[in-house]
């Protein structure tokens, strides 16, 4: 059953082992086994470490080139334009100049909060396989429409910043749906593996940057597009 | 790709076996941590901090030097007034008064100013950032509320933060401040100060309500297209009016104007027109209208003051009927005037007019062709009208003035750089874009309705400093430091008397109870300063009092009975409550004690330098003559005077001698002695 | 020289004091570096083994890790620049310009500050976004994830509250934009919007609010949520490693296909 050894200094393997009861009615499968272990201390411990320093070396460095950024002292009576938020924010301040308050600066958020904490509660979001692999016609109905509203919708919109990865995201999903698990194409053979809570998160992700970036870099004065590298 | 993939193989590499990388990294880190305090040594204020130390070491000086000197940063903290200033980190002789001799910044001493540099900082008189320690931000940084340093030609303004009230060392300041009064700048641009008040205009733009009874609507047009041309001291600014423009400027006021039956007058005088043709300068000059009239002598230079407008050309642009009735009773045209209200007979008026009317510029109107003016013409010109806003300084029927037509000016000296827009090849700073904006308004862009005027560079800097000295500070500095500007009161003199003083508009020139002009002599106190009979013979013939003045009191040719009511009412109510103006006789003092004031005037107080008791051996010349003296002043005043001159009329510059009472006796009883030619040897 | 100083370090770690603070004492057995991590108060959280596949760069990029080292970084820098700050007006603005010219290396320490604040919140975005493309969101690790978005929220505002301490145009305004944002909250967004910043408009009651969310109740609440996460990466089974990786270096490991999700290992 075990084979423990005792003893102080034993540098022997004491890892405890798995015990498995077999019932009658199923046969004994072993799916994964013991993997080799290291003590956290040193192995873990000093990886860690290093990664740590080298990360706080190269912001030690950041930090002796390029000064915090300080304006003029808070004055409530000059608005600086644009009035920029922090730039994680600005994904949802280009929203703002979208949608109506209500919808971008509290709807989206919401739902963005209550998407990323049910997403291990879903099966869907667990399931491993291709999304067009299994139930291929009823998957490529629900993403057609689904795809389609969406775009139909920001366009409507005008919300063609969020409109573009949309449409990248559906484009990529259409090779996928129309690739076959064995193409020749690595990747394509890729694309036909991913699930579709990756195709979303990819979406999301996609979304987020590009908002991100076109908030931080490609907006000026009354929020107008602007080009960073002229001016 | 060979290259970033290497890259990324040995990267992960270092997780495989870390603990070599580890103390590479460690070591690193180490090294890395330890530039930022390496960077604080080499930092810009130690450097100079040395040099101040290499600069003194070799100077006979160093040891004092050198115990003055501490090492570190200095810093002038005064919370009341928002200073943190730093500047004495690096300019460390600022208060050395040994190193005169010093030229070479930072380290050179500061000038002797009337305020201790500990008690007012850096930053209030020379802007810039006095918290910083490195140079570019110290004097460059345009961050709110940061502001770059004041150029050294401005700092006058920086006194004008506080100091409302002209100075003695700021003549830059005040020439600024009055051009901001007399050329109408704040009857556009509002101009609120931090106590409340507000900067007043001080020229008197004409109404032209009635524009066409005083002249024709070719010189408006030629005063519109260029008032320098009829008058080279034209307080009006060039609007750079196209021709059109002001064809139609000018044809809506001659249409907008309404007759008014005063204002016209014709004389049937035949004596007038065979007079000598010299009777009419010599009346010119008789009433003194130099006093506040310039004209342009045959050199090309004015001559006169600038209490009215010009008269150079007058006869070009007024018509004679209306000069007649103006100059027999201004009130009638403009009732807000300053204009005095002479007793001119017919006789007079016909020979003063037929002057003036004699004074002409025939270049002005020659070219000046105006065909009757249509109705879309006279609808464009009222609209233009509106849109210059004329009526921000004119009066004009059925056009309002404009509130706040240009914007307010209040802080305009605290202005950040970043709300400036600026024209090319132009400094981006504050000053510059003023002193451009005073200078060529329109070149800022098209729309502007800023009118050019034409001021000496001399003019726009000292218009500049004014402005700059609108600071948010000065609004932000306590208030007990303010030190407010003289407030006209609102007293008026009262009764029949009173009528007749507005009518002359004495106080045009003199102030009484704190009203009034300050080119004449304040006349609260008048009452208990002179004898009853000089005032009404003054009146009468107003000889001048110091010849040294051009301006001169005009005769205004009063009759016997306003003058008793003048006299009267001045000698009454002008008197100082704490001064008993018959304490002292006006004669009869004993010779011994006249004598010992002679000595007095000629030895003790050497007042001959200053005044003239008897024009041919005296040569003093600052202060009035004294050789009448003895008629024209009280001796209970003259004692007092003595005793202290700035109690009776503060800043006086006679100076206060801290006479005894009995050296003030004796010179009392000199003076009184002197009482004019007739008497001239009387003291001796 | 290398082995003059190992001796010296043998013999201090063999010392009486050494002992007395390090329980586990001195010794490179299994059981010594076991004690290691079990008798430290601040590692006893870590399983005193790992399995080495996972310290594989390439399974997680160390970025958790890394978000942990910045948010360390943080703190230091943090408590050091709370010696130098009022959070008042407007002397919290002339507390910057302090740092800046006056205090020694204080501007390299509220940059250091600024730079690690965005990096963390990079960190802790890429960290999130690694754990869903590996799946490691699966159970049993569920709960985990969602401890992991409640950490990425208070990351946010941890960055937020401290973009408005300068008290400068850039913090002002940020502020202003992103605090207007909660008055659209239906019906008690103006309540909401009032308790945020203690009154109307951003003003010295809001720095102070927000000092005191930056430096106190966030912090905690940060710390709080991070030793959970820590200690639920262990109780739910170790950090999470693909099947179907190799096991580098683990010659024997064998490889399943099969799904994950039911993979179950016991931990002491």
């Amino acid at each position: 059953m075990s084979d423990y050894v005792a003893g102080m200094s034993s540098d022997a393997k004491n890892s405890p082992k798995r015990v498995v009861f077999v019932t009658r009615r199923t046969s004994a499968h072993v799916r994964s086994v013991d993997e080799e272990q290291v003590q956290t201390y040193p192995e873990a411990l000093f990886r860690a470490a290093l990664a740590v320093q080298v990360l706080v070396i190269a912001l030690v460095l950041l930090s002796l080139l390029f000064n915090a950024p300080l304006e003029g002292i808070a004055n409530p009576t000059v608005t600086p334009n644009p009035a920029k938020a922090p730039w994680y924010f600005l994904g949802l301040q280009e929203m703002l100049h979208y949608f109506p308050p209500i919808v971008a600066g509290v709807l989206i958020p919401t739902l963005l909060v209550v998407a990323l904490v049910v997403i291990p509660y879903f099966n869907i979001n667990i399931r491993p396989d291709g999304v067009f692999l299994k139930s291929r016609r009823r998957n490529l109905t629900v993403f057609y429409i689904v795809a389609a509203s969406l775009s139909l919708f920001l366009w409507f919109f005008d919300v063609y910043v969020a409109l573009a990865p949309t449409l990248m995201v559906a484009g990529f999903m259409l090779i996928a749906a129309f690739s076959a698990p064995q193409s020749p194409d690595r990747f394509r053979r890729y694309l036909v593996s991913r699930p579709v809570s990756w195709w979303i998160m990819t979406w999301f992700l996609l979304e987020l940057a590009v908002l991100t970036v076109v908030g931080t870099f490609f907006r000026g004065p009354g929020w107008s597009w602007v080009l960073p590298w002229r001016s | 790709m060979r290259t970033p993939n290497k890259l990324w193989n040995s990267w992960r590499g270092l997780f495989r076996d870390p603990i070599r990388p580890f103390g590479i990294s460690s070591a690193l880190l180490l090294i890395v941590l330890a530039i930022a305090p390496a960077k604080n040594h080499f930092s810009e204020w130690r450097h100079y901090q040395r040099g101040y130390l290499k600069l003194i070491r070799n100077r006979p000086d160093a040891l004092v030097l050198q115990r003055h000197f501490e090492p570190g940063i200095h810093q002038i903290w005064l919370p009341d007034l928002g200073v943190v200033d730093r500047c004495e980190t690096c300019h460390l002789g600022l208060t050395e008064t040994s190193l005169g001799d010093i030229r070479m910044q930072p380290w050179s001493r500061h000038p002797v100013i009337p305020h201790s540099m500990q008690q007012f900082g850096c930053v209030i008189c020379h802007r810039g950032q006095g918290a910083a320690t490195t140079v570019a931000a110290a004097h460059d940084s345009t961050l709110s509320p940061d502001e770059p340093i004041l150029p050294a030609r401005y700092d006058e303004a920086s006194c004008g933060q506080c100091h409302h009230v002209a100075l003695e060392g700021t003549p830059t300041l005040n020439q600024g401040r009055e051009i901001l009064a007399r050329y109408g700048c704040v009857r556009c641009h509002a101009i609120k100060l931090p106590d409340g008040s507000a900067e007043q205009p001080t020229d008197e733009p004409p109404p032209l309500t009635h524009i066409a009874d005083k002249t024709t609507r070719e010189w408006i047009y030629a005063w519109l297209k260029d008032p320098k041309s009829y008058a080279a001291s034209a307080t009006m600014p060039n609007f750079l009016l196209s021709d059109d423009d002001a064809r139609d400027i000018s044809a809506f006021l001659i249409a907008n104007s309404v007759a008014e039956s005063g204002d016209t007058a014709t004389l049937k005088v035949a004596s007038a027109t065979n007079a000598d043709p010299a009777a009419g300068a010599s009346l010119y000059g008789e009433s003194f209208c130099a006093s506040c009239h310039a004209t342009q002598n045959a050199a090309g230079n004015l001559v006169g003051g600038d209490l009215g407008p010009e008269l150079t050309a007058v006869g070009t642009k007024v018509k004679p009927e209306w000069l007649t009735a103006w100059l027999r009773d201004p009130k009638t045209y403009d009732g807000a005037t300053s204009m005095p209200h002479y007793r001119f007979t017919d006789q007079q008026l016909a020979l003063l007019s037929g002057f003036l009317e004699s004074k002409t510029n025939s270049d002005l109107l020659a070219n000046v062709h105006l065909d009757a003016a249509t109705p879309e013409q006279l609808a464009h010109g009222k609209q233009l009208v509106e849109e210059y806003g004329c009526a921000a300084c004119h009066e004009i029927r059925g056009v309002s003035r404009p509130d706040n037509y240009g914007p307010e000016l209040s802080r305009v000296g605290s202005k950040p750089v970043a709300q400036l827009v600026f024209t090319t090849g132009m400094a981006e700073t504050l000053p510059a874009y003023l002193s451009n904006k005073i200078e060529r308004p329109r070149s800022f862009g098209p729309g502007l309705h800023m009118p050019q005027y034409t001021f000496t560079p001399a003019q726009v800097d000292a218009l500049t400093t004014a402005l700059l000295s609108l600071t948010d500070r000065s609004y932000t500095l306590p208030a007990k430091m303010r030190i407010a500007a003289v407030q006209q009161t609102a007293y008026e003199p009262a009764g029949r008397a009173g009528h007749l003083m507005t009518d002359l508009n004495c106080m045009a020139c003199h102030r009484i109870n704190g009203h009034g002009g300050d080119m004449a002599p304040d006349l609260t106190w008048e009452g208990s300063s002179v004898q009853k009979q000089w005032l009404d013979a003054f009146l009468k013939n107003p000889n001048t009092l110091r010849p040294a003045l051009i301006r001169r009191m005009p005769r205004f040719n009063l009759t016997d009975e306003e003058r008793a009511t003048l006299t009267d009412y001045m000698m009454t109510v002008y008197q100082n409550p704490t001064i008993d103006r018959d304490a002292m006789p006006l004669r009869g003092y004993l010779p011994a004690m006249v004598e010992h004031g002679r000595e007095l005037f000629y030895g003790k107080y050497a007042c001959q330098s200053c005044h003239m008791v008897d024009p041919a051996q005296d040569k003093g010349y600052i202060g009035p003559p004294l050789s009448a003296v003895g008629s024209r002043l009280n001796a209970e005043w003259i004692f007092l005077w003595l005793k202290n001159p700035q109690q009776l009329r503060p800043g006086t510059i006679e100076p206060d001698r801290d006479m005894s009472d009995d050296d003030a006796h004796a010179l009392t009883a000199f003076l009184m002695m002197q009482t004019g030619s007739g008497n001239k040897g009387a003291g001796k | 020289m290398q082995p003059r100083t190992e001796a010296t370090l043998g013999r201090l770690m063999a010392s009486r004091l050494w002992k007395s603070i390090f329980r586990s004492g001195r010794g490179t057995s299994t059981l010594h570096r076991s004690m290691a991590i079990q008798q430290s108060v601040f590692l006893h959280i870590l399983p005193a083994k790992v399995r080495r596949r996972m310290l594989n760069f390439d399974a997680t990029w160390y970025l958790g890790t890394l978000t942990l080292g910045t948010f360390l970084v943080l703190v230091i820098t943090g408590i050091l620049l709370m010696f130098y700050y009022h959070p008042s007006v407007p002397q919290a603005y002339a507390d910057m310009k302090d740092l800046r010219y006056v205090v020694s290396s204080g501007l390299f320490l509220r940059n250091l500050h600024r730079w690690s604040a965005h990096a963390m919140v990079l960190l802790a975005f890429a960290h999130m976004f690694r754990v869903f493309y590996r799946g490691a969101y699966r159970p049993p690790r569920e709960f985990n994830w969602v401890v992991g978005v409640i950490l990425l929220l208070i990351t946010l505002l941890l960055s937020y509250t401290g973009y408005l301490l300068p008290w400068d145009q850039l913090a002002f305004w940020a502020i202003t934009v992103g605090s207007n944002i909660s008055s659209a909250v239906p019906i008690v967004g103006q309540k909401i919007h009032f308790l945020m910043l203690g009154g109307n408009q951003v003003n010295a009651n809001a720095l102070l609010r927000f000092y005191v969310l930056h430096c106190v109740i966030l912090p905690l609440a940060a710390v709080l949520f991070i030793a959970v996460h820590f200690w639920r990466i262990r109780k739910d089974g170790g950090l999470y490693v693909q099947q179907s990786e190799p096991a580098k270096g683990a010659g024997e490991a064998r490889v399943s296909t099969e799904d994950s999700a039911q993979e179950a290992v016991a931990k002491p």
